[in-house]
């Protein structure tokens, strides 16, 4: 009878709705109901509390373990965690390393380690073994110099890497500022405190930290509860209680008005800009949801205000975002970000503080908050196809201490979700009174601009800091013009200090040869000049050669990988101006533009033609740098070559590094020889 | 420890035949030729609404290449009954996510949505399948839009080039020489009668295939896929006639530059057949022997004991007509590419030349059915098996049953395959540097 009735239902439907009308977008349907399913929950005499959530769709089962120890300051030993970390499942006292990975390879599962987490997946029918490795290797590590000295080794590698990698100064600098270096949030590895970590170290910091106390171990999938709990008692047993030690660190502040804190990293390409100020916010605020809700429509994704404003709109950046995080334990952070290129650094600026400015001081309209709510809903709805997701929010209601029925009344609370309560948390969380503008980028282009960005009506104050969060002077561009000394005289300086100008006349060619060595070869290059308007390049690389620029004092050409391009109209004039043993014999108007700070002190910059620049040291007189700008498909490219090491070949000085920049890493030139008025001949430039 | 092991790996042995998952599933074909297929899984409220269309970077002409991924822009500005612009907002305002990727071989657009939005993602796929608006506008506005998603994925991207310069070097004729994102002057000339003739060639119902999958009713489904796709006409059969590559018989070397890093690359790349042959899968199970693990036989040479690799992989790229493949390594502490190349070779010619041990052996059947198993975890990745399934391998009921040509093959094949298409002769070495391409 029962079916009966379903069938004339879905008949019935059918009927109503023998057309659909695809001119209206269809309406959903009745909102699905929510299951949302408990965690099962017991304790360890340990003091490990376990959570098992069953779900036997996949016969798979996952281990993820989880210490909520307070922050830990590392200190002046920097990297000790990143170490441990590492160090962590690479076998155990009762078994070696390979014999370890060999085993979990074997039974295709995952395991990996944090400094004070773990994760271990595998199919149900291996994991009571899989679980006993995790165990073993977390309760009974063997950590061996050898594999110390390796991870180490990686560590620094890793941050030789990232040296001039804007993104990641930006973030260290924020961090820093935002908290101050000693704060656990604030502090960061560099090479020096990696160095100071030994082996004993990271074993103290397991010892320390790597307790059952606080620890949290959530197991998800194909295992009944019973047979869960029997499986850990048995291998986490032998984890011993302990005291995690605990210390406070002083509460961090805002600063007391909005300011730009500038970072000075030449090379950068792009600014990186980041609005923040520190929030106290907790999950189990009242105003939470209020909080994520703001945010999200201030900065939350593609359909948000701030990337509809500075990337659909003014086309600054490809993306423009903020985010919001939570912390029981210390403040955590609202940040407002872009990346921009360098020309609408400050406009970029002013448009973020704009957007929180109005985010705080107007009411969003119900259709944002309307399509906002629609958006949470979903991704709620979507989350709980994971079984991840219930283990989590069992999580969460723990360790944030959060109302039994959070979840279970989520969509409520955010249904309940009004305009006043967003402009709310909006006020409270959001500031564009008390922010620091962390701004890294190119001083030399974005400084000008920067320095007179005005924000309402008032000009922002610019702080100065180095790559570490360091205060430092602000960079000494100075555009202004040395007036007591000329340009001919800065070129006057630099023939007398590498051999005065007698000697250079007696030069009719040079000839040089250079190494540098280049991802595991050898780059080689030649170089012949004569005063003649003759030159040649020749690259190798690893014995090859790769380029050849030939100008034989009226016709020029480039062949690159066998192929050969002749000299145009203008590139004959430039060779023509360039070609000499010493160039800036034949320049005509050099004009003095400023004094320029550079890594080995101050040196006069001197524009020797549209295209070209050179930096001569300010004390000892010889070049120390030269900018050439070139056309690249369209694009200008500065070219940057660096000299140093000046060293005399027959009573003339010649500098015997050149350090030419690739992007983002050098290649150091050696010279290995020089000739003055031998081996060159004109057959080499034809 | 070795007994103890040992024991193990017999426990393992008779435990073997595992339960498998099995992937329940109804499938049927519209009077257009739409292929529809239904997956019922009402655990969790949310379905996914995807359609797979058999057009990739491939299927196109001499000087229109990337025609296949600016379509797959084209096709999310709006049609008849959906306003310009407001693709996502409707979907994120309806609580769902959705996106669309293009290979080389097919097309894939897919909405997540809570169950009760089922028949807002069929008409969102239906309007896109029987009008789309393709205008000047569009076309001008996504020519933009792919320039600046080249520019992020690949040249500004550390490694970006990699795939496309594998395509380059591996192939002659084939179009998968040419990147699948196009190039731009290719995209720049294309005018939009080029446009509308694409469209209608390609993006008809007999040339793609439906899943539904989720938290849904088998018939009410298929009563509304029948009222938004039942009336979208039929297209004109498709043809695909490519041409065959001369093998590869002498190993060479190509170099390649990126501006974006800062250690270099280099790599072993072989041409390989297509994904539908048997020999394909085989390759799969190489390179997870090769670089899966950290027992694996180049990690653990290379990363972990001769400290010469920062990073090491075996790579099968899978593609329709011709895989390619790929064995690479990133250096460590300056070790010479020239080191690495013959330190991978070597682990190769063991592939070639010896009998894998039957412990690896099963390290591997245990690893592919771990990946089975969660391949299956998602009700949205089912979808997108299912549809691959049909579209590319022409069967559906692989999603049960791929596993079962994993555990078909022996060790035996597995030298051989090797021995057939991983010879050095047939490689291309690939030096992949940081910087700038040397100016011309």
């Amino acid at each position: 009878m029962k079916r009966l009735f379903i069938v004339l239902f879905v008949f019935t439907i059918v009927k109503t709705q023998a057309q659909v009308d695809r001119t209206q977008m269809p309406e959903p349907g009745p909102a699905p109901e929510i299951n949302l399913k408990d965690a099962q929950r017991f304790e360890l005499d340990n003091g490990l509390k376990v959570l098992v959530v069953e779900n036997h769709k996949l016969p798979r089962v996952s281990a993820q373990l989880t210490i909520d120890n307070n922050p830990i300051a590392e200190g002046d030993k920097a990297g000790v965690a990143s170490l441990l970390s590492s160090l962590l499942g690479n076998g155990s006292k009762n078994i070696s390393k390979d014999e370890f990975n060999e085993e979990i390879d074997f039974l295709g599962a995952r395991l990996s380690f944090g400094s004070q987490s773990a994760f271990a997946s595998s199919l149900s029918k291996y994991f009571p073994r899989v679980l006993e490795l995790m165990a073993d290797a977390a309760i009974n590590p063997n950590f061996t110099e050898e594999e110390f000295e390796k991870e180490k080794t990686k560590i620094i590698t890793g941050l030789k890497s990232e040296e001039k990698d804007v993104k990641a100064i930006s973030s260290r600098v924020q961090r820093a500022l935002a908290y101050g270096a000693k704060h656990p949030y604030g502090e960061f590895t560099t090479e020096e405190t990696v160095n100071n970590v030994k082996l004993a170290d990271v074993r103290n910091f397991y010892d320390s930290y790597f307790a059952p106390t606080n620890a949290y171990l959530i197991i998800i999938g194909d295992i009944n509860f019973e047979e869960a709990k029997e499986l850990v008692e048995k291998n986490f047993k032998p984890w011993t209680k302990r005291t995690v030690p605990s210390f406070g660190y002083s509460t961090p502040k805002d600063v007391q008005y909005t300011q730009i804190n500038f970072v000075d990293v030449p090379n950068a390409v792009q600014s990186e800009i980041t609005v923040e100020n520190l929030v106290n916010l907790k999950m189990s605020d009242p105003d939470y949801l209020a909080a994520l809700v703001a945010n999200q429509i201030l900065g939350g994704g593609g359909e948000a205000r701030l990337f509809l404003n500075l990337r659909e709109d003014k086309g600054y950046t490809y993306g423009s975002y903020s985010s919001i995080g939570n912390d029981k334990y210390a403040p955590s952070r609202f940040r407002a970000f872009a990346s921009v290129r360098n020309a609408v650094t400050d406009s970029s600026v002013v448009e973020i503080l704009n957007e929180i400015d109005k985010i705080t001081s107007k009411p969003v309209t119900e259709e944002e908050l309307k399509n906002t709510k629609a958006k949470y809903i979903g991704n709620f709805v979507l989350a709980l196809e994971r079984p991840e997701t219930i283990a989590q929010y069992a999580l969460n209601i723990e360790t944030e201490n959060l109302q039994k029925d959070f979840y279970k009344t989520y969509l409520e609370k955010i249904n309940a979700i009004t305009v006043e309560d967003v402009q709310k948390a909006a006020q409270k969380y959001f500031s564009s009174k008390n922010a620091r503008i962390v701004v890294v980028g190119k001083g030399s282009e974005v400084l000008e601009n920067l320095e007179k960005t005005k924000f309402n009506g008032k000009e922002l104050s610019i702080f100065y800091y180095d790559k570490y969060a360091n205060k430092v002077d602000k960079p000494d561009y100075s555009a202004e013009t040395p007036t007591d000394v000329t340009a001919a005289q800065v070129l006057e300086n630099y023939f007398k200090a590498i051999g005065g100008k007698d000697k250079l006349k007696d030069v009719s060619s040079v000839y040089m040869l250079a190494e540098a060595a280049f991802n595991g070869a050898t780059l080689g290059l030649v170089s012949k000049v004569t005063t003649k308007n003759q030159s040649l390049i020749e690259v190798s690389f690893g014995g090859m050669t790769a380029q050849k620029i030939v100008f034989d004092g009226t016709q020029g050409y480039v062949m690159a990988q066998g192929q050969r391009m002749d000299y145009d109209e203008k590139q004959i004039e430039a060779a023509k101006a360039e070609a000499h043993p010493f160039a800036e014999l034949k320049v005509e108007n050099p004009t003095l533009e400023k004094v320029e700070p550079y890594e080995g002190g101050k040196a006069y910059a001197v524009k020797l033609s549209d295209k070209k620049t050179a930096y001569f040291d300010t004390e000892s007189g010889l070049k120390v740098k030269e900018t050439t700008v070139q056309e690249q498909q369209g694009q200008k490219i500065t070219v940057t070559t660096n000299y140093s090491d000046y060293q005399e070949v027959k009573g003339i000085k010649f500098p015997f590094t050149i350090t030419q920049a690739l992007g983002p890493q050098n290649i150091d030139f050696k010279v290995k020889e020089i000739k003055i008025n031998e081996g060159v001949s004109d057959e080499d430039f034809k | 420890m070795r007994i103890k092991i040992y024991t193990i790996a017999l426990g393992l042995l008779l435990s073997f035949i595992g339960q498998a998952q099995e992937v329940e599933y109804t499938e049927y074909d519209l009077d257009n030729g739409l292929h529809v297929i239904l997956h019922q899984d009402n655990t969790a409220p949310v379905v996914t609404t995807s359609v797979m269309y058999h057009v990739g970077g491939k299927d196109r002409t001499e000087g229109r290449t990337g025609f296949a991924h600016f379509f797959e822009h084209l096709l999310f500005e709006g049609t008849k009954n959906i306003e310009r612009g407001k693709w996502f907002e409707i979907v994120s305002s309806n609580g769902g996510q959705n996106n669309a990727n293009t290979s080389q071989d097919r097309t894939y657009y897919y909405e997540v949505f809570p169950s009760n939005n089922l028949e807002l993602g069929l008409w969102m796929e239906s309007e896109r399948m029987l009008h789309p608006v393709i205008d000047q506008t569009g076309v001008d506005t996504q020519q933009e839009v792919v320039k600046e998603e080249k520019r992020l994925r690949y040249d500004n991207s550390p490694y970006g080039q990699f795939l496309p310069v594998l395509g380059k070097n591996l192939f002659d004729k084939h179009p998968y020489k040419d990147p699948n994102i196009g190039y731009m002057k290719d995209l720049d000339a294309a005018t939009l009668e080029d446009v509308k003739a694409y469209n209608k060639k390609y993006y008809v119902p007999n040339n793609a295939v439906l899943v539904v999958a989720g938290d849904i009713d088998i018939e009410k489904t298929k009563k509304m896929i029948k009222d938004y796709f039942g009336p979208i006409p039929k297209g004109e059969d498709i043809v695909r006639k490519y041409p065959v590559e001369k093998p590869i018989t002498t190993q060479r070397t190509a170099t390649a530059y990126d501006p974006n890093i800062q250690i270099p690359a280099t790599g072993l790349a072989y041409r390989t057949p297509g994904f539908k042959q048997r020999d394909s899968y085989v390759l799969q199970m190489i390179s997870t022997y090769l670089s899966d693990g950290k027992s694996s036989k180049l990690y653990k040479k290379m990363v972990d004991e001769q400290k010469q690799a920062l990073q090491v992989g075996a790579f099968s790229i899978p593609q329709e007509d011709y895989g390619m493949y790929l064995v690479f390594a990133i250096p460590l502490n300056n070790t010479d590419l020239g080191t690495l190349i013959s330190e991978m070779e070597e682990e190769v010619a063991k592939v070639r030349t010896e009998l894998i041990s039957e412990r690896d052996y099963q390290k591997l059947q245990n690893k592919f059915e771990n990946n089975f198993v969660n391949s299956n975890s998602s009700v949205q990745g089912i979808a997108s098996s299912l549809a691959t399934n049909y579209l590319l391998y022409g069967d559906t009921s692989l999603i049960n049953e791929e596993i079962e040509i994993y555990r078909s093959i022996t060790r035996e094949e597995i030298k051989k395959v090797a021995e057939k298409y991983l010879k050095p002769n047939q490689s291309v070495i690939i030096n992949y540097l940081p910087g700038e391409k040397p100016a011309n």
